[in-house]
């Protein structure tokens, strides 16, 4: 079971303070928190790359959170932000497909991770941009194999991409 | 879920130091000292206008300026939330103050076209001084604000730089007001709102790199 919002908030709040057993505690459970996370909108063979990420950017900002608000919405933050990152920054690769396994766990998703999800982002785009990112970025196909299967002319794929991404980068801390 | 040990974390517990969390007042108060100095070199530089305590501004003269700092402020406020990132929140408050802001320059061409006077800003010249000097006071309030950006995290760097501007630019233009003489509409609400403008373009385009993290 991966720790809650009290929990969190209460490892961190001694690892600002130094107690390195706290920290790795922490770690630990952000890590697991992240997997699942992330499991939705990031083909598995990247997540632990990405989730690497988030854990080395949570450790350079930690001065950031400030115990008098809540944390999963900070960890929420910084997971978006190098998410966002990270679509940039991917390619076509021969690991990308999405696997099936989050489908069986969805009953058991909380709360707090639905408001803050992924997913709550991928709303505020137009339907072109969201196929076009899902598609190239996420499934990785190519710009051209990705505008057959969009219907989109492949300008119009690379348009939307770089449209898209521009927005999520802008709705980060906006879209709940 | 299965455990599985991650080297990293070993590392960075094995890395963890004490720190002391950033706290919003503390941003303030960094931006509040920034605004004291920019006032204070104005003062030294130009001169306050003795206008406002005498009773001989415009009520125009309140009301542009009241407008300008309100905007400078609640767009720093926003920036230096921003440097402490969280899922769900918006910078609304902000942008209808912004929304409000344009009511001045609308105002001034609105005046002047149905004055049929838009040519006869003529006093350009006065009015390019107080654009070039307003954008150029809000130098301190950027350079602290981006300090602030670059201690955070902020998630949106685009949208940081984009208030950063805004903020530089209406603080500095309100500095820089209280030197200002000329109390029409047609001069503050073009020349003293035009650096709020050129301030966020000029954030948008070089804060963000300057604060990616």
């Amino acid at each position: 079971m991966i720790a809650d919002e009290p929990t969190f908030a209460r490892l961190m709040t001694a690892s600002q303070g130094g107690d390195r057993r706290a920290y790795t505690v922490l770690l630990t459970e952000a890590q697991f928190w992240l997997e699942r996370y992330f499991r939705r909108r990031v083909p598995p063979a990247q997540i632990d790359d990405l989730v690497q990420d988030v854990l080395l950017s949570i450790h350079a900002k930690r001065a950031t959170w400030d115990e008098t608000r809540a944390f999963l919405p900070w960890l929420a933050a910084i997971a978006r932000y190098r998410w966002v990152d990270h679509l940039r920054r991917v390619y076509r690769s021969s690991e990308s497909e999405l696997g099936d396994q989050d489908a069986a766990d969805d009953n058991g998703e909380d709360a707090v991770l639905a408001r803050m999800s992924l997913d709550r982002l991928f709303v505020q785009l137009t339907p072109a941009q969201c196929s076009a990112i899902e598609l190239v970025k996420i499934k990785g196909l190519s710009v051209t194999e990705a505008a057959i299967q969009a219907g989109q002319s492949e300008s119009l794929i690379k348009v939307n991409i770089h449209r898209g991404l521009r927005k999520l980068s802008a709705l980060v801390e906006e879209a709940d | 879920m299965a455990y599985r040990p991650n080297p990293l974390i070993a590392q960075l517990a094995g890395e963890l130091e004490p720190v002391r969390p950033l706290r919003m007042r503390h941003g303030l108060a960094v931006v509040a000292v920034a605004i004291v100095l920019t006032i204070a070199a104005v003062a030294l530089w130009q001169g306050l206008w003795s206008g406002p305590a005498k009773g001989h501004a415009a009520a125009i003269f309140f009301v542009a300026n009241g407008l300008i700092a309100l905007v400078g402020l609640a767009s720093a406020r926003t920036v230096v939330r921003m440097a402490a990132p969280r899922v769900g929140v918006r910078q609304d408050g902000a942008r209808w103050l912004l929304a409000a802001l344009a009511i001045l320059p609308v105002t001034a061409l609105l005046s002047a076209a149905l004055k049929g006077a838009v040519g006869s800003y003529g006093h350009a010249a006065d009015g390019l001084t107080c654009f070039i000097a307003g954008t150029a006071s809000g130098v301190g309030v950027a350079a602290a604000l981006i300090f602030w950006l670059r201690r955070g995290a902020p998630v949106a760097p685009n949208v940081a730089g984009f208030y950063t501007g805004v903020a530089a630019g209406a603080l500095g233009s309100f500095a820089h007001g209280l030197s200002c003489p000329f109390d029409t509409i047609g001069h503050l609400g073009i020349w003293h709102v035009a650096p709020v403008a050129a301030s966020a373009a000029l954030g948008r385009l070089a804060v963000p790199v300057l604060i990616r993290w």
